[in-house]
């Protein structure tokens, strides 16, 4: 299901691409989006494990990959991704490359 | 029913053991059966249909990569299977964190789970089983994760063994409540506001006891206390056949002997429990043991199809949603 910021399709901004992963990743965590920040650390802070991160992954490439043709989140590069700022770079660095 | 998809490439002994599992559920408990994965290695299916699925994920693949980069795996399709309600569960013996993955990304997590848990079935002869969770799929837990296993643990209890208000206890290194980790101490407070039928803390020892139907733990403690008494009863098995073997008078004592021993024997017969049950996701998914043979393949179709008739899956949405 599309979030709620994708109402208009047309490019997604940081903030944007921000509130798109807080949604996902409190769905999957089952916790408040309040309690996730751009600085949170997804294992130290979030408690998220491999399997979590990778269900994340899967969600935003479902849901960018819609949108923008050829996103693809390369498993390689997760390890380097410790926050969830981190995560907010990749993508709108890798939405950058697919558009 | 729909039927239960069997996969077919999983397991040490896969896949001749496992289509001849698949073959005999059919014949035996009357459950229909689908078989998932590469129909020149499956050969004969005995009639059965075939999910057609190239690739395999090993029993040493990373489990979460294995699953996004084999996409057409026998695994990932059997878990697509039940997902696009083509089958009506799933059963593996291949590996468990890529079963385990194949079945969260694509079956999908129960809302309101935080994370699935690994209910095995610990033999106990003369009773029920115990019910230990987790068995090895979360190795660091929070005290929230241990409620949410007591819950599922609990109406898996009473889906599989029909234990009305089945005892849960917490694993840890001695009864009173103020002995054991962080962990234990703070998971001990919310299972005993819970509203489960908490009886306290328990030891290893207790686990092969009537002491708890549930035993609640992390998958690292878990796993190490399964694998524990998995050797355990390895060795004394093999100790007690050695001795048997020791001498001629041994030899004919044993006779009579083993007779006696032959019920506890299949009690304790891994491939009797029907395997592992994955709590938490969207649908009813085994985990059979890498080596299991044809008999462990029936057991586990035979439970598969008792849990998707009993309605597992809403048993553990509701015993979630209901805290």
């Amino acid at each position: 299901m599309p979030a709620e910021t994708h109402v208009e399709r047309g490019p997604l901004d940081r903030q944007q691409v921000f509130e798109l992963i807080r949604e996902r990743l409190a769905d999957i965590l089952e916790i408040g989006p309040e309690t996730i920040a751009e600085g949170s650390s997804f294992t130290d802070d979030l408690d998220a494990d491999s399997l979590a991160l990778i269900e994340l992954v899967e969600a935003l490439e479902e849901e960018l990959g819609e949108r923008t043709v050829g996103f693809r989140i390369n498993d390689e590069d997760l390890e380097d991704l410790k926050t969830v700022g981190d995560a907010v770079d990749y993508v709108v660095a890798r939405l950058a490359q697919a558009s | 029913m729909l039927p239960i998809a069997v996969d077919a490439m999983g397991g040490d002994n896969a896949p001749r053991e496992i289509v001849e599992g698949a073959k005999l559920a059919v014949e035996e408990l009357g459950v229909p059966v689908v078989l998932v994965g590469q129909a020149e290695a499956i050969g004969d299916t005995g009639g059965l249909e075939i999910i057609p699925a190239s690739e395999v994920i090993g029993m040493r693949d990373d489990p979460a990569q294995g699953v996004r980069r084999k996409k057409d795996s026998s695994l990932v399709r059997a878990a697509e299977a039940v997902r696009d309600g083509k089958a009506a569960a799933m059963v593996s013996a291949g590996n468990t964190g890529a079963t385990m993955g194949a079945a969260l990304l694509r079956m999908g997590r129960l809302k309101g789970v935080q994370r699935p848990a690994i209910a095995t079935p610990i033999p106990v002869p003369g009773q029920t089983p115990t019910v230990l969770l987790d068995a090895g799929a979360n190795a660091e837990c929070t005290p929230t994760y241990l409620l949410q296993f007591a819950q599922m643990g609990a109406a898996f209890a009473t889906a599989r063994y029909r234990i009305k208000e089945p005892k849960v206890a917490l694993l840890s290194i001695g009864e009173e409540e103020t002995k054991g980790t962080a962990l234990v101490k703070e998971s001990h407070a919310l299972l005993a506001d819970s509203g489960l039928r908490f009886v306290g803390n328990v030891e290893g020892r207790d686990l092969m006891s009537d002491a708890a139907d549930v035993v609640v733990t992390d998958g690292f403690t878990g796993n190490v206390a399964l694998k524990t008494l998995e050797g355990a009863l390895k060795f004394l098995v093999g100790a007690v056949f050695d001795a048997f073997n020791s001498s001629e008078e041994a030899k004919t004592a044993s006779a009579v002997i083993l007779e006696a021993l032959a019920p506890v024997a299949a009690e304790l017969d891994p491939d009797a429990t029907g395997g592992a049950m994955l709590l938490g996701v969207e649908g009813v998914c085994i985990i059979s043991h890498g080596s299991s043979s044809a008999r462990a393949i029936v057991n586990a179709v035979r439970v598969a199809g008792e849990m998707v008739d009993g309605q597992l899956v809403d048993r553990l949405r509701g015993a979630v949603a209901a805290a």
